[in-house]
Order: C-alpha cells, then sequence, then structure tokens
C-alpha cells in the first residue's frame, strides 16, 4: 500500500503506455480490446484513489514523486497533482474506457493499431498533466501529438490528410514557441539562482524582467491559444474534428483541448504575472470574439460535427475569459471566474465529449452528418432524443446542468473585473442556445419524412453504457457542484489570490493522512464482515 | 420536511413516465401524473396551514450549500411565506385541476408518459422558481420552467412549426434571462448577496445606501425587469408567448395563463422592497404593462383563432399586473395574478374542450351555436367571459378595478386611460369570442356538426371547480367603496411582504395617502360603463355569426383590420432586422472571414515555409515524414541555439 500511494501518479500514467505496448503483442483483436479496456479500467480505478485520498484542504501538490535525473542540467523527474489539474486527470481516465467502448465493433486489421494509439495517447495526456518538470511536461506535450496525427490521418474522412497536416503544423508552430521562451527561461533562473533548475516549481521563483516576461508570456501564451484554441487561432478545430473519427473527436475536445487553458493556469499566468495584467486585456477581449464568433460561425454548419466543433471555439471562449478575469486592481484573479474556468474545462468535456459520441452514433448509421439529411428523428430514436438533449441543456448552460454553473460562475466573475466584457459575453448563452436548438430541431424534430431515417435503431445497450455516465455526471455536476468544487477550491483561491507571487509546494501531509483513512476503512470492513 | 414532498411528488411523477413507465398505457401515465400533483397539493396544503397558523411568519428552510466560490454563495434554500405559500397552492391545486383534465385532452394520443412527465417537470420547476430563497434558486426554476415550455409547446413536434415555436419560446425567454443574470451579477456586485432574506435586511435594516448602491438598484430592478419582459411576455419580448399557442391546451392553460408567465410578476413582489427605491425603473414598468395591455388587447380584437384570442388577452392582462407593479400596488397585481389564473385557466380548458369537439378545429368562424350542443362547457365560459370582461361581482372585477384605481393615483390619467381602453377592449373581444363560439348558427361543416357533443366528466368537472372558484376569489379583496362586506383582506394578508424601504417613502405618496370614494366610484363607473357598452356592442355585432355590419366596419376600416390581423408586423420587423442580419453576418463570418481571411494567412505562413524548404531542396516524398523532419530539425536547431 505504502509504494502504491507514494507512486500512484506514476503507475496511473505509465499504466496505458505499458497497455499500449501489451496491445501489440495481443494476438487478435478480440484480445486486445479486453486488454485495451481492462487496462484503462484500472488506470481509472487508479485515478480514483488519487480523488479519494485527495486532501481538499490545503493548496499545496499531492502525491508528489521526485527523483533526480539529469542532475548536471537540473533535470528532474517531478509530478503531483492539486486542485488545477485533479479533475482533468480523473476526466482523461474517465473517458477513456467510454471512448475504447464506442469503438468496441470496429473491426478491421488496423484497429488494433487504434487502440494501441489510444492508450499511448492516454499516457501522454495524463502526464502532460501531472508532470511538474518543464522537460517532462514538454516531452509528454508533444508526445500526444504522434497517436493524434495517426489518428486523424490514417482513420480520418476524405479530408484527413489536409486537416492533420493542419493540426500538426499549427500545434508545432506554438510548441516551438513555447520551448525557446522555456529555455529563455531556464537560463534565467540560472543567472539569477546559480542552479539549473527545469522543476516548475523552482521556475515560479524566477520573476524575470517585466520586458522579458512579456515576450515570454506571449511565447507561452501563443501555444496554449492554439491548443485551447484562442480566436483567431481556431481554424485548425472544425477541419480537425470533422476528419477525425468520433473517439478523436470526443478525446480531442474532452481533454486536449483543456491542455491549453490548464497550460495558461499552469504555466503562463503564475509564471509571468508581470505580463498578465498588460496581455490580460487583449486575450479577455479574443476570448469574447471567440465566443460570439464560435456560435455564430456554428450556428451556421450544415454538418453537424463541424457545428459542435465551432462551439468548442465558444465554449473555450469563456474559460479563457474566466482565467484572466482580473480583480483588485489587477492584482487577484476573481475566484469565482477561475472557479468556473476550472470547472467548465470538466464540464465542456462531458458535455461537448457526449455530443461527439451522439453524432457519430447517427453519423454510423446513415453515414452521412448534413443536418438537411435528418429529422423527425425523435421518433424512432426516442432514447438518442433524451440524451442529446440533455447533452445540449448541458452545452447550453441550463441551470440544473454542470454547463450552468462553470459559465455562471465565470460570468459572475468576469462582470465583476469588466461589465463591458461579462455583458458582451453573456450574448453567448443566448446564442448558444441558437445553435443548438437548431441542432436539435434539424435532427430531432420535425417530420420524418426521409426513407432512410425511418427503420433507424435507437441506442444499443452498448450506446448506452457510454452515454449513460456522461448523461449522470451532466446532471449531477449540476445539482451537486460542490463534490468537486470542495475538492479544487484551495489550488484556486491560492492562484487566484496570489498569482503575482505564486509559489507551489508540496502539501506538509502529503494527502489527508492515508494510513490513518486507510486503516479505519479496512477495520470498518472487517467489522462490517 | 412537508414542503420537500411538495416539490418531490411532481419530480418523481415525471421521473416515473419519463424513464421507467414508457411502455404502459396512457392512463397510468396520467394517474401517475394527476396523482403526483394531487399529492403535491395536499402536501401544500397542509404545510401553508402549518404556516399561517404559526402567526404566517415566513419560513426558510435550507436544503444544502448548493453554489459556492470566492464570496458567492447560494444554498439550496426555500422560503415558505405568505407570497410563496399562495402561489405553491396556485400551482398545485390549479395544477392538479389542469392535470386531470389533461386526461381527457388527450385521450386520442397514443403515447402520453412524455406529455405528462413534461407536465410534472413543469409544475417542479415552477415551485422551485417560487419557493427559492436566492436569486439563482429562483433561476434554476426560472429557466427549467422555460425548459419545459420549450418542451412541450413542440410536444407534436412532427409538425415543423411546433418545432420552431418551442424554441422561438426558449429563445426569447433567454433574451430575456440575460437581463436576470446581469441583474444577479450587479446585486452580487453591490450587496455582495443574492438571497433574498439578506438583500431585504440590508435594505430595511442595514445602513443607509451608498450613492453607487442607490444608482446599482436602478440597474438592478431594470436588468431583472428585463427578465421579467421575456418570462411574462411584456413588449418588446411578448412574441413568443402567442406562438406558444401551439402546444397542447392544457399547457397553454397551465404554463402560458395561470403559472409560468407570472413568474415576472412574482419575482418583482419579491423584490418590491427594491422597486421601491427605483422609482425611474417602476415608471419604466408601469408603461411597458401599461402599453402591453393596450397594444395585446387591440390584437385580439381581430383574431379569429380561439386559442389566439386568449393568448393575446393573456398578454395584455400580464400587462395589468406589470403595470400594477409599476404604481406600488403589489398586492393588487399579485392579487390579479391570482384571480386571473383561475378564471383564464377555466377559459383555455373551455376552449380545449370546443376545440376537443370540433376536431382540433381553432377557427371560430368555423365554430357558432355550440352551446346547444355543449351547455356545461358554456356555462363555465359564460362565467370565464363574465369574470374577464370585470362583470360586476366577478372576480375579475374586483382585480382589475383595483388596479385601475392604483394606475390613477399612481400612474397618472394616461397610465390609467391605456389600462382602461384595453379593459374596453377585453370586453369586446371576450365577448366576441363567446358568441362566435356559442351563439348564433353553427357554422361547421356536416361531419363535425355530428359528432359535437358535451366533453367527459374528466373534463368538465375541472372547469367547473374552476368557475366556482372564478365568481367567487374576488371577494377576497374587495374595495373599500363597497359597504357591507370585509374591506380589501388580501392587501392585508400581503402586507408582510410588501415593505416600502425609509429612504423610498417620499416616492410613493399614494401608497399612504387617503382618496375620496367618490373619485375611485366614479372611474370604477366609467370603467364598468365602457365595459357594458363594449360587450354591448359585440353582442350586437357577433349575436349571429359576423353581421353584415361586422363585415362592413371591417372593409371601412379595412387598414388598421390588416395591421391588426398581421400583429403590428412585430414578428417580420425582428425577422427583417435583427434575425436576418444576423445570419448574413453569420455567414460572413463563416465563409469569409474564417475560410478566406484566417486561413488564407495561416496558408500564407505555410505555404511561404514550404517555400523555404523546397529552396533548400529538401523534400520528401510522403507529408508524415517532412513534417517529422522538420519538426525534429527545428527543435536541434533552437536547442543548439539556445543552448550553446
Amino acid at each position: 500500500m505504502d509504494f502504491f500511494n507514494s507512486h500512484v501518479l506514476t503507475l496511473t500514467t505509465f499504466l496505458p503506455l505499458l497497455t499500449a505496448v501489451a496491445i501489440m503483442f495481443t494476438p487478435n483483436l478480440a484480445i486486445s480490446r479486453w486488454v485495451a479496456m481492462g487496462g484503462s479500467a484500472v488506470t481509472f480505478l487508479f485515478s480514483l484513489h488519487v480523488w479519494y485520498y485527495f486532501d481538499a484542504q490545503t493548496p499545496g501538490l499531492q502525491f508528489v514523486e521526485e527523483y533526480s535525473w539529469i542532475p548536471s542540467f537540473g533535470i528532474k523527474y517531478i509530478m503531483g497533482v492539486d486542485g488545477l489539474n485533479l479533475l482533468l486527470f480523473i476526466l482523461t481516465t474517465f473517458l477513456t474506457p467510454l471512448i475504447l467502448l464506442s469503438v468496441w465493433h470496429i473491426e478491421g486489421s488496423k484497429q488494433k493499431a487504434f487502440l494501441s494509439l489510444f492508450m499511448f495517447l492516454e499516457c501522454g495526456m495524463l502526464g502532460s498533466l501531472v508532470a511538474f518538470d518543464m522537460v517532462f511536461f514538454y516531452i509528454f506535450w508533444e508526445a500526444m501529438l504522434i497517436p493524434m496525427y495517426f489518428m486523424i490521418g490514417i482513420w480520418g474522412g476524405k479530408n484527413r490528410i489536409d486537416a492533420t497536416t493542419k493540426f500538426i503544423i499549427y500545434t508545432v508552430v506554438g510548441s516551438l514557441f513555447m520551448l525557446a521562451a522555456a529555455i529563455v527561461l531556464y537560463l534565467l533562473h540560472y543567472q539569477k539562482t546559480g542552479t539549473y533548475s527545469t522543476n516548475i516549481l523552482d521556475l515560479y521563483t524566477t520573476a524575470p524582467l517585466y520586458e522579458t516576461q512579456l515576450w515570454l508570456f506571449g511565447a507561452f501564451a501563443l501555444a496554449f491559444a492554439i491548443k485551447v484554441p484562442l480566436f483567431p487561432f481556431h481554424t485548425w478545430l472544425p477541419d480537425a474534428h470533422t476528419e477525425a473519427p468520433t473517439a478523436g473527436s470526443v478525446i480531442l475536445a474532452g481533454v486536449l483541448l483543456k491542455l491549453g487553458t490548464y497550460g495558461l493556469l499552469r504555466f503562463a499566468i503564475p509564471l509571468f504575472p508581470e505580463a498578465v495584467a498588460t496581455y490580460a486585456p487583449i486575450i479577455v477581449s479574443l476570448g469574447v470574439i471567440g465566443i460570439i464568433y464560435g456560435a455564430l460561425t456554428a450556428w451556421m454548419q450544415k454538418d453537424a460535427k463541424k457545428l459542435v466543433a465551432y462551439s468548442s471555439v465558444s465554449h473555450l471562449g469563456f474559460v479563457v475569459i474566466g482565467s484572466f478575469a482580473l480583480v483588485a486592481g489587477g492584482n487577484q484573479i476573481s475566484v469565482e471566474a477561475l472557479t468556473g474556468a476550472v470547472y467548465q474545462m470538466i464540464n465542456h468535456g462531458i458535455s461537448t465529449g457526449a455530443l461527439f459520441f451522439l453524432v457519430g452514433i447517427i453519423y454510423e448509421r446513415r453515414h452521412t452528418r448534413m443536418l438537411a439529411d435528418f429529422g423527425g428523428l425523435a421518433k424512432v430514436m426516442p432514447w438518442f432524443a433524451f440524451m442529446l438533449i440533455i447533452a445540449t441543456l448541458s452545452s447550453v448552460g441550463l441551470p440544473g446542468t454542470g454547463g450552468f454553473v462553470g459559465e455562471f460562475l465565470i460570468l459572475l466573475g468576469t462582470f465583476q473585473s469588466s461589465p463591458i466584457a461579462g455583458i458582451t459575453a453573456s450574448l453567448g448563452v443566448l446564442l448558444g442556445a441558437v445553435y443548438m436548438l437548431h441542432l436539435c430541431r434539424k435532427i430531432l424534430f420535425g417530420p420524418l419524412d426521409k426513407k432512410e431515417n425511418q427503420e433507424l435503431q435507437d441506442l444499443s445497450p452498448r450506446e448506452f453504457a457510454y452515454l449513460t455516465p456522461l448523461a449522470i455526471l451532466a446532471v449531477l455536476m449540476g445539482i451537486y457542484p460542490n463534490l468537486f468544487l470542495d475538492k479544487i477550491r484551495p489550488s484556486v483561491e491560492h492562484l487566484a489570490q496570489n498569482y503575482k507571487q505564486y509559489r507551489l509546494v508540496a502539501a506538509e501531509q502529503p494527502a489527508k493522512d492515508i494510513e490513518n483513512v486507510a486503516s479505519s476503512e479496512q477495520s470498518a470492513e472487517s467489522a462490517g464482515e | 420536511m412537508l414542503l420537500w414532498l411538495v416539490i418531490l411528488f411532481p419530480l418523481l411523477g415525471a421521473a416515473l413516465n419519463g424513464l421507467l413507465l414508457r411502455k404502459v398505457s396512457k392512463t397510468v401515465s396520467h394517474i401517475v401524473g394527476a396523482s403526483a400533483l394531487i399529492a403535491s397539493f395536499a402536501c401544500a396544503l397542509t404545510a401553508y396551514m402549518q404556516m399561517m397558523s404559526a402567526g404566517g411568519e415566513g419560513q426558510v428552510i435550507f436544503g444544502f450549500d448548493w453554489l459556492e466560490a470566492g464570496g458567492f454563495k447560494a444554498p439550496f434554500q426555500f422560503i415558505l411565506d405568505r407570497l410563496s405559500g399562495m402561489m405553491m397552492l396556485i400551482i398545485t391545486g390549479i395544477g392538479s385541476l389542469i392535470h386531470i383534465y389533461a386526461g381527457g385532452y388527450m385521450h386520442e394520443e397514443k403515447a402520453t408518459w412524455r406529455f405528462f412527465s413534461y407536465l410534472n417537470l413543469f409544475v417542479f420547476m415552477m415551485l422551485l422558481l417560487v419557493l427559492g430563497d436566492n436569486l439563482l434558486i429562483m433561476f434554476i426554476g426560472w429557466e427549467g420552467v422555460g425548459l419545459c415550455s420549450y418542451l412541450l409547446i413542440g410536444y407534436w413536434y412532427e409538425d415543423d412549426a411546433n418545432a420552431a415555436a418551442g424554441m422561438k419560446a426558449f429563445l426569447v425567454n433567454r433574451i430575456g434571462d440575460i437581463g436576470f443574470l446581469i441583474g444577479v451579477f450587479l446585486c452580487f456586485k453591490f450587496f455582495g448577496t443574492v438571497s433574498f432574506s439578506e438583500l431585504k435586511d440590508i435594505i430595511i435594516n442595514g445602513n443607509a445606501l451608498t450613492g453607487p448602491q442607490l444608482e446599482a438598484v436602478s440597474w438592478i430592478t431594470l436588468a431583472l425587469f428585463i427578465g421579467a419582459c421575456g418570462k411574462s411576455a411584456q413588449l418588446p419580448l411578448y412574441v413568443w408567448l402567442p406562438d406558444a399557442m401551439a402546444g397542447p391546451t392544457p399547457v397553454s392553460a397551465l404554463i402560458h395563463a395561470a403559472t409560468m408567465v407570472t413568474a415576472g410578476i412574482y419575482m418583482m413582489t419579491r423584490l418590491n422592497f427594491l422597486y421601491f427605491l427605483a422609482p425611474d425603473t417602476q415608471m419604466i414598468v408601469a408603461s411597458v404593462g401599461a402599453a402591453t395591455a393596450l397594444f395585446a388587447a387591440t390584437i385580439a380584437i381581430v383574431q379569429n383563432d380561439i386559442k389566439k384570442v386568449l393568448a393575446y388577452s393573456t398578454v395584455s392582462q400580464l400587462g395589468y399586473m406589470v403595470l400594477a407593479c409599476g404604481v406600488g400596488a403589489y398586492a393588487g397585481g399579485v392579487f390579479h395574478l391570482f384571480t386571473h389564473a383561475c378564471f383564464k385557466a377555466l377559459l383555455f380548458l373551455g376552449a380545449g374542450s370546443v376545440i376537443v369537439a370540433m376536431h382540433h378545429k381553432q377557427d371560430m368562424q368555423e365554430m357558432g351555436g355550440l352551446r346547444k350542443y355543449m351547455p356545461i362547457t358554456h356555462a363555465v365560459m359564460l362565467v370565464g367571459v363574465l369574470a374577464i370582461i370585470g362583470f360586476p361581482g366577478l372576480a375579475g372585477f374586483f382585480s382589475k378595478d383595483e388596479i385601475l384605481w392604483k394606475a390613477w393615483i399612481g400612474g397618472g390619467p394616461v397610465i390609467w386611460g391605456m389600462g382602461a381602453m384595453a379593459a374596453v377592449c377585453t370586453a369586446f373581444y371576450m365577448t366576441r369570442l363567446l358568441m362566435l363560439t356559442f351563439y348564433g348558427p353553427n357554422r361547421s361543416d356536416h361531419h363535425t356538426r355530428e359528432h359535437l357533443h358535451e366533453t367527459s366528466a374528466v373534463m368538465w368537472a375541472p372547469l367547473v371547480v374552476l368557475a366556482i372558484l372564478s365568481a367567487v376569489v374576488g371577494y377576497l379583496n374587495v374595495p373599500h367603496v363597497i359597504p357591507g362586506l370585509p374591506h380589501l383582506l388580501f392587501e392585508h394578508y400581503l402586507s408582510p411582504i410588501i415593505h416600502v424601504p425609509a429612504a423610498a417613502a417620499e416616492h410613493w405618496p399614494h401608497l399612504t395617502a387617503t382618496y375620496s370614494h367618490s373619485l375611485e366610484l366614479g372611474l370604477m363607473g366609467i370603467s364598468v360603463l365602457g365595459m357594458f357598452l363594449s360587450a354591448g356592442f359585440a353582442i350586437v355585432l357577433y349575436k349571429n355569426g359576423p353581421s353584415p355590419t361586422a363585415i362592413k366596419l371591417k372593409k371601412s376600416f379595412s387598414g388598421i383590420h390588416k395591421v391588426l390581423t398581421n400583429k403590428y408586423y412585430v414578428d417580420e420587423f425582428y425577422f427583417k432586422y435583427i434575425v436576418d442580419p444576423l445570419k448574413d453576418m453569420s455567414l460572413f463570418l463563416w465563409k469569409i472571414v474564417d475560410t478566406v481571411i484566417i486561413d488564407g494567412i495561416v496558408n500564407g505562413i505555410g505555404q511561404a515555409f514550404m517555400l523555404v524548404a523546397g529552396l533548400t531542396s529538401f523534400r520528401m516524398s510522403g507529408s508524415l515524414h517532412r513534417h517529422a523532419m522538420v519538426v525534429m530539425l527545428g527543435i536541434f536547431c533552437l536547442l543548439t541555439i539556445l543552448l550553446f
């Protein structure tokens, strides 16, 4: 148990990699499916361990693992969780088995490779989330691109090559800027302290000169803004989504985009706080533009998947403005807005993930995603309609779903920071309903007049199995947000109130005295027996 | 505890019908749906009695911590007091009657689980709206009822027009909801709380408000009023309500007449202490209310669809209630809300019975003479019509005249004039509706006429209950000028809820002043006289179907008639000047900005790189290899430059 507790992050992160390798050696697809599912399920259970023993009282880093790797360059292997990455970490492990379930029926000689790549991708995502060493972060960050590149490039639609190339070029260009800036920061830190370190916790103390920060922040922010994507760096997203297979779209929208917003919170803001106040008006403006622009373009789409893709531009705009809602004369970030931003990342993963699943379901049945090819599906697919409406409601931020909690807190905080930005962004709440209800109306309602649609089968038990957890979470996150908010509160407040001098240390007592909890649990169990 | 049952029964009913009972017979759906409501009503009544016997003081019931971040706090918490208690009884009481009736109305439908599930869910949301102790819980209900309204308007979704109407309702309401949200943001910014009881404490018992706070109150109340305009169908956001009639008639009765649309009035009454502090906002509220009352009443005059007449009538009556709030007569507004809930639910359900008998035809030009075939429906509709036009002694007389009187003393002759004109129109179009439907010769085709019959007891029994209510509830608030009866019981009942802050008292002298009875009696006389003349005129014109005079009048005023039939072209205006330009702009953003400009720049940069790569003869076959190489090389170069 001790070993497990002190290495749980490493185990959780690399179990998918191990699974990916194991899949390559499986004799047939049937077995590889079970291997993948088993690996991802255990990964999810491991992450639940982290969730359960996570101490919600401290903003400090927990479950920290730290090993020296290349001492002369100060490169270490450091992992940890706090309130900023905990939920994303679990979202990733949670979505992966669901996605595997959604591709369970796909046959073909290449499918084994797909599963293997997917597990590889999970490792990359988990690693980038919990790595606290710049080098390791960068390796994980870039490693994610490889499986994504192939997933779109091999399993994508007919313009897959163009789309995946665009995706890679956009992302790599951003990453290179970030790499350059990271190296500069590394050297500056050396200049200042006389020791080399790639440890992010050390780098937080660097505090470069204001002019330098402007450049470095710009480079980091660009890398993350492309990933988010923030207007006007978003044009890779609709293409990538449209061409990617359903599984790729779900994980892209569910987790990969959030790494952009997470990166802003973990790196850009606390590393270069002096630049934040300078850039915030620009970034918030771009975010607000993205909200409106994404919504309006989504409304015009004729392809259901592209519509959902553009909706991500709009939704992620909310997360961005929530992260830069400065208050108290620019010395703090609005706690409400930042809480909302972190929450909205998760919520968007759930609702948009579900939407991509649902679009995938009708695409598989009809081999088209054009809205004009549907209509009246509520009649033949009532449970599909039910799920689509739940996902829609969460997406439009109806109170009682997670979407409301996130959007509301973001707008509330943004309004305190800048009423104009808050009010303009509020229009996104209306426009979100415009394009989503438009989608529902075109697919579900109206006459069931197309012959091909009249025989469509409603959800299969397998489809139910991967949609139901998302639907339940979408509602649970709206009805009882404290279940999640309580975990992130200390970290969010710590960043929001101290971003100008952000310091992060390992929590003194790692994870609420695991021994005690574990032993009391054991005794409870034995008492039960 | 009881209060939890009140809200949980409808939720349970919705879940049962919506998730588990999809395959059962429609009788089971009906029984589940209706008994959930009746159980809820029984609990509501008990909880209400307990509260009143304990002195009628408000009780706050804590549930759990719901939304907390930074300084913001919105617990899941209820308030049961005289106002919310009364609303709770209206919702579950009238809701029960309508649920019972709906079983008959939806009898020919194949599957009704969806209908009853939505209807139960609506009641749950509406109860959250009125019972919530802070603006956020209210907002859950506020948007939740909008959702149910959207789903129910589009209940027959196979007709695209219904789906469109549902969507329109949701979206127009969302415009209002943005106003509501901004009100919440401002409230938090300037008062640090969104709880009703805490706000009241700050305003009534706290220190004097600062200048910015006082200014903020004007904006808060105005922003929230935008929300009320959406939900309560006021100018300029009323356009969704007439279209909402696409839903089944019980829905129109429950949601679009008796309960949901009154949410705005409820909200303003709940926050009356804030609105009293903002006389500027109140002037706007009163004007919007009066204008809506008159505007919608004029449209109702020329409608031929029986439900459309009632829809515009509802908009108009909501205008009265808003007007009452605007002149500070909250008790009057809420009282009219109550009487209106009774007689408008009655009128809608009665119209529903007519529609069922007519095989779902709604055009009054094809009706006539139904009195003979449907005597009970006729009798109850007659009571409903008399109640709404303010026939002396019935509910509407007391509630409407109270509002008109307060409009005169609080808003002046112009506001009163608009209200009185609207009353005259109401008398005309409601009498016209009664005449065209129940009197004169029957104008339906042979087939329809053969099948005309009175509805079953499950449908007319609730109507009889509503008719009795419509006849008697007015006596709960008899004005001073009528001797021999207990006066203004309702106003006294509600007075613990109404607080004029000391700082605002100077703006509201008429609330405490005494006025001569002769003035009030005189105004009452004018409106009663106008009502009789107008109703008489309608009887003359329509007692035997549209008379030649009516047709001649229509011809000689064809211009006005055309404008009214087309509802002042408001929808057309919105589409031409708001929706269509927005669509054009969106298309431009997508086709030009996204595809040409942004992608063009990106591709240009990309091609520039390719060119460089080409010049250095760094070409490889597969694009994958090339990019991978470029990336690796780039990283290598950068590392080299930076590190050494």
